[in-house]
């Protein structure tokens, strides 16, 4: 009995939501206990932590402030309650036993790089984790990729399958330990194990010996499909163009650029030998998600000229699990790390599916046995106008948990676009994004929308009740959401675009956005993408657009540039040498619009551009003729005044044809034509947001579209905007391509 | 008035109409069960199950390379009885000619009906003509109705489907989507591709009699992808096709990749889908190869367990869904 007010005890209750589970919260606030001589105990409950504390006044208060101060790196501790308590019978601080209530207030961590402390061991040779490749503690590991279902406990996760040994098990239920119910623990006597095969020979099953044929086979030019966390990568030697080609030639993969992996050295010296790295660039490179990070690839950098070509910035990234540690480490060079798929399918997951699907382009494969239960690419970044802005959401960042400017009466799953797919689950005030899904016309990408669809619901225990999906009726998930039965919130893409934009800024009231892609459904059944739209979420109306053209051949159009090209010219009554071989049927076919659909998106123009300028005339991959065309540019180019006047809709429109003679003149430079045509457009789109401020207040502009990774174009055209009083805004936390639409679908669908 | 064309006269009951049935359609379709004067037919006792189809055809425009509405009314009629493993024995046709159709053209239509009719061993039994006010029909439409008996050892049907079973294309996919499509754009290519259109009796006569044949179909509308999904969906299974083994004409090709049409959504005429058990699939196509139609038989692809849906094996390793056609598709990925 301590309870003696005359000795200055006193007790305090504390209720902690935010990231605080799974992420060793519960030592640390023990820990803290201890070093305050605080009594009481605190317990996991339904999402949140209690805590009960009871000891001298001025340690309470020491101790509250220290629980925001020092909490573990991981954690994100928001502070729900804090009273005042009477004081209690109590000796000692004890962790309680989890208390399982409603999930929905419960977090699902995404997967964590391996923290310095792990590395220290990992390199330690005293230690019983020597190079052992899936250590990890509460600080770090994987998370998101290995939770079959909450509440995160060892058995609800894919090492359920892995007793732990006593070493381990002391350290599991050590409070002190750091290791104190890291779910994931795991040391080379209890834990997954790597496994070296090459088809048609026996397996190496010893992580030590695997480890090193691994590295023998990389140096010997073989790509080596390799599982880590979110899946399998298919890697080869970065310096050695034989290799690089070979996995280009099998995977196919002809020109999309590669990523590349550093290996960890303090200073980066082997990195930055190869590209300039900003500091904006550095931070994100290093940080938790260890993403890919687009940046300048240097002349001379000493890499094999096939990682990238046609493009000058190359997508770098740093190891993040102790498996890539390890192998960079012994390796002792760049390796490519592309993702272990076909086409635009989810990475693959599952040993025996990445034999069967990458045994034509994979040489050898490490596996291992940690299952994973779903899968998660590598994000990636792009530094634009002084940020780093996502451009895929993947394995550390997603799945990604924002606050909705709104209460959800009813919960509600938005379900996103037809490539680069992501989910997005919505109640209360939550919204939860999932990682990249990909191409949904894939068996594999059908498959894992389904799937993340019902597991973002299980896991967070929230049921939709209404979906929201894209305006065009063929989207695999707009069938999908057909097919559910479930109320169903239908959003025009661009409208998507935009208020995806306006979610990240709910303080901003009136907007003009400039939604710029490669195309989608529009209101007026023609195919968008060039228009500026004026308003706010769920009002959005058209204030400007880009004279519309007849794309000839439906989907082909996207992978074949020519067409645009051909398109432009035939509509301007212009003949372009450039045609192939059956042009001429196709020209007919244009002249009667068959399969030829009406568009306005700024994409196109941009295929165009870059074929009619000579620099492609197919694409091998969504975007490549914007991409070649922005590398393609050279200095800063005076623009060519696009004509600008009111259709017949009442919307500005701008008028592309005085740029064809120009891409069209075989006497000026490839660099002298794309730089112009991107100063050409960012100037149009001043010209609209001038016109549109005539008539509207406007002081926010946002740009929004796939287009907008464009970092030529996008930091032209905010430049333009900022310097003439504009406040310009772009995607934080989302990417600006269509991997946002979810999120901009749930602003759109609103609070019902 | 113009004597050449059809009047609304030629479908008032008087004299005009009796010319018309008399010096076109009886000419061409005379047989000894043809009775123009009876208001029905009388058809000889037959042993065996009867198997009965009716068929509209409203194709433009009316002439095309390889074919024409006629022909396709008879081969289109023919191979609903066929594909169901009957052999065609009789037809009656309706025709529903607009004001102002050319009467050479009705006559060379009229022609090519009895050719087809003669070519597919059918005989025109009963038969009907209708004028309607110019504006209101393509032209001429076609209604025909089909009788047959019953050949094949057992009732074909979707679901004697089993999993494992090989699925069977007898010829190459597209050619009659891509010669209409071509002929009524008026294209320069014009010609380049002819329609397949033809009976598939002689196929399905080659196979009927094999007990692991499950179920055949002729895929017109929508194309070989389109029946994929009906026997996708009428058991749950997943049926496995392998792109580079779908047979597709070099000019067929050609056109689809210019005009971005997909040729594996495009109307055959000629053409039979067969699932069958995998055991006896060699035996099949053996049998469709000995055929001058059915040089281009191909294995294609395979049944499985579900979930119900078609699934595309690309060239390089992918898997790919075909979806079901769209009224209208819309690019998705431009």
């Amino acid at each position: 009995m301590r309870a003696a007010p005359d000795s200055g005890e006193a007790a305090h209750v504390w209720a902690v939501g935010g990231q605080v589970q799974g992420v060793g919260f519960r030592p640390f606030v023990y820990r803290l206990a201890q070093r305050f001589r605080l009594n009481g105990w605190v317990r996991n409950r339904s999402g949140h932590v209690d805590i009960f504390t009871q000891g001298n006044a001025q340690a309470l208060v020491a101790f509250g402030e220290a629980l925001f101060t020092e909490a573990p790196p991981l954690a994100q501790p928001q502070l729900l309650a804090s009273d005042p308590a009477p004081c209690r019978p109590l000796a000692g601080f004890t962790i309680l036993a989890s208390e399982e209530g409603g999930k929905t207030a419960a977090r699902l961590p995404p997967d964590m790089p391996v923290c310095d402390d792990c590395l220290r061991e990992l390199h330690d040779p005293a230690g019983r984790r020597y190079r052992y490749p899936f250590i990890n503690c509460t600080q770090c590991g994987p998370r998101y990729t290995i939770i079959a279902r909450l509440p995160y406990d060892r058995p609800h996760t894919t090492l359920a399958g892995f007793p732990l040994c006593a070493d381990c098990r002391r350290e599991y239920e050590d409070p002190r330990d750091r290791r104190f119910h890291a779910q994931p623990l795991a040391c080379p006597r209890c834990g997954p194990q790597l496994t070296f095969s090459v088809p048609g020979e026996p397996p190496l099953a010893e992580t030590a010996t695997a480890l090193a044929a691994v590295v023998a086979a990389l140096r010997a030019g073989v790509v080596v499909a390799v599982k880590g966390v979110g899946g399998y990568h298919l890697l080869c030697d970065a310096q050695q163009t034989a290799a690089v080609e070979r996995l280009r030639q099998t995977k196919p993969r002809p020109h999309k650029p590669l990523a590349v992996m550093y290996p960890p050295d303090a200073g980066l010296a082997r990195l930055r030998r190869d590209v300039w790295l900003t500091g904006e660039e550095e931070a994100r490179l290093r940080d938790s998600a260890r993403p890919i990070v687009l940046a300048a690839k240097r002349p001379a950098a000493a890499l094999s000229p096939a990682i990238a070509p046609g493009v000058n910035d190359i997508g770098v990234l740093l190891p993040y699990s102790p498996l890539h540690h390890l192998l960079l480490e012994d390796f002792g060079g760049p390796l490519v790390a592309t993702s272990g798929n076909i086409g635009g399918e989810p990475v693959l997951t599952a040993n025996g599916d990445a034999e069967r699907r990458l045994g034509r382009v994979a040489g050898a494969f490490l596996h291992h046995n940690r299952p994973i239960q779903r899968p998660a690419d590598d994000s990636v970044y792009r530094v634009i106008a002084g940020a780093a802005r996502p451009l895929r959401l993947g394995r550390g960042v997603a799945p990604l948990e924002l606050t909705l400017p709104f209460e959800r009466a009813r919960p509600l799953l938005a379900v996103g676009g037809h490539l680069k797919n992501t989910l997005a689950l919505a109640w209360g005030r939550r919204v939860v994004i999932s990682p990249h899904i990909g191409d949904l016309d894939t068996v594999r990408g059908r498959e894992t929308f389904v799937q993340t669809a019902a597991d973002l619901q299980a896991l967070y225990g929230v049921r939709a009740e209404a979906v929201a999906c894209d305006a065009h009726p063929g989207y695999a998930a707009t069938r999908w959401a057909k097919d559910s039965g479930l109320p169903m919130v239908s959003v025009w893409h661009h409208f998507a675009h935009a208020s995806a934009l306006a979610g990240e800024y709910p303080e901003i009231g009136e907007w003009l956005v400039f939604t710029w892609d490669g195309a989608g459904y529009g209101a007026d059944g023609a195919l968008w993408g060039g228009e500026a739209l004026l308003g706010a979420p769920r009002r959005w109306r058209r204030a400007a657009t880009f004279r519309p053209f007849f794309l000839p051949g439906g989907e082909r159009a996207a992978r074949e540039p020519w067409r645009s090209g051909a398109a432009l010219a035939w509509e301007a009554g212009l003949t372009w040498d450039g045609l192939p071989e059956g042009g001429a049927l196709l020209h007919d076919a244009w002249r009667r619009r068959v399969n030829c659909s009406r568009t306005s998106a700024v994409g196109r123009l941009f295929d165009a551009a870059a074929a009619l300028a000579g620099l492609l005339r197919e694409a091998s991959f969504e975007g490549q003729g914007g991409m070649w065309l922005e590398a393609a540019c050279g200095s800063e180019a005076a623009p060519i005044a696009l004509p600008l006047g009111k259709n017949g809709a009442g919307a500005w429109q701008s008028d592309w044809s005085p740029l064809l003679p120009l891409l069209l003149d075989s006497g000026r430079a490839v660099g002298e034509k794309a730089a112009i045509f991107h100063a050409s457009l960012a100037y149009a789109l001043l010209a609209q947001a001038r016109a549109a401020r005539r008539e509207h207040p406007i002081d926010a502009v946002g740009l929004s579209g796939g287009v907008f990774q464009n970092r030529r174009l996008t930091e032209q055209a905010a430049g333009l905007l900022a310097a003439d009083g504009f406040s310009v805004r772009l995607a934080r936390r989302l990417p600006c391509n269509d991997g946002g639409l979810c999120f901009g679908q749930l602003i759109e669908a609103g609070n019902g | 008035m113009d004597d050449t064309r059809i009047s609304l006269a030629h479908g008032n009951g008087g004299r005009f109409m009796r010319e018309l049935i008399e010096n076109v359609f009886a000419r061409h379709f005379a047989n000894p069960l043809l009775d123009v004067q009876a208001d029905a037919a009388v058809l000889p006792p037959v042993a065996g199950e009867l198997m009965m189809t009716t068929d509209g055809f409203t194709v433009q425009p009316l002439e095309f390379p390889g074919g024409d509405i006629g022909a396709l009314a008879v081969h289109g009629t023919v191979n609903d009885l066929a594909v169901a493993g009957a052999r065609p024995l009789y037809l009656s046709l309706g025709a529903i000619i607009e004001e102002g159709l050319d009467i050479a053209q009705l006559e060379r239509i009229a022609a090519s009906i009895a050719a087809a009719a003669q070519a597919a061993g059918v005989r025109i039994v009963a038969g009907d003509t209708k004028v309607v006010g110019r504006g209101e029909g393509g032209g001429l439409y076609l209604a025909a109705t089909g009788v047959g008996v019953r050949e094949s050892a057992v009732a074909l049907g979707m679901a004697r489907i089993q999993p494992g079973d090989a699925v069977l294309v007898s010829g190459p996919v597209g050619d009659h989507g891509v010669a209409v499509m071509l002929a009524r754009e008026q294209f320069g290519l014009r010609g380049a591709v002819r329609s397949d259109a033809a009976s598939v009796y002689p196929l399905t006569a080659a196979v009927s009699a094999m007990d692991g044949l499950r179920f055949m179909r002729d895929p017109t509308r929508g194309g070989l992808a389109t029946v994929a999904h009906e026997i996708s969906r009428a058991g749950g299974w997943e049926l496995r096709l392998r792109q580079a083994d779908i047979p597709v004409r070099a000019a067929v090709r050609t056109v689809c990749d210019m005009l971005g049409y997909d040729p594996l959504y495009l109307a055959c005429e000629g053409r039979v889908v067969a699932v069958i058990d995998a055991a006896q699939a060699e035996t099949a196509l053996a049998a469709w190869r000995r055929l001058p139609q059915g040089q281009g038989a191909a294995r294609i692809g395979s049944v499985r367990q579900g979930p119900a849906r078609v699934v595309l094996e690309t060239g390089c390793g992918g898997e790919r869904l075909l979806d079901e056609l769209e009224d209208d598709p819309l690019p998705r990925i431009c």
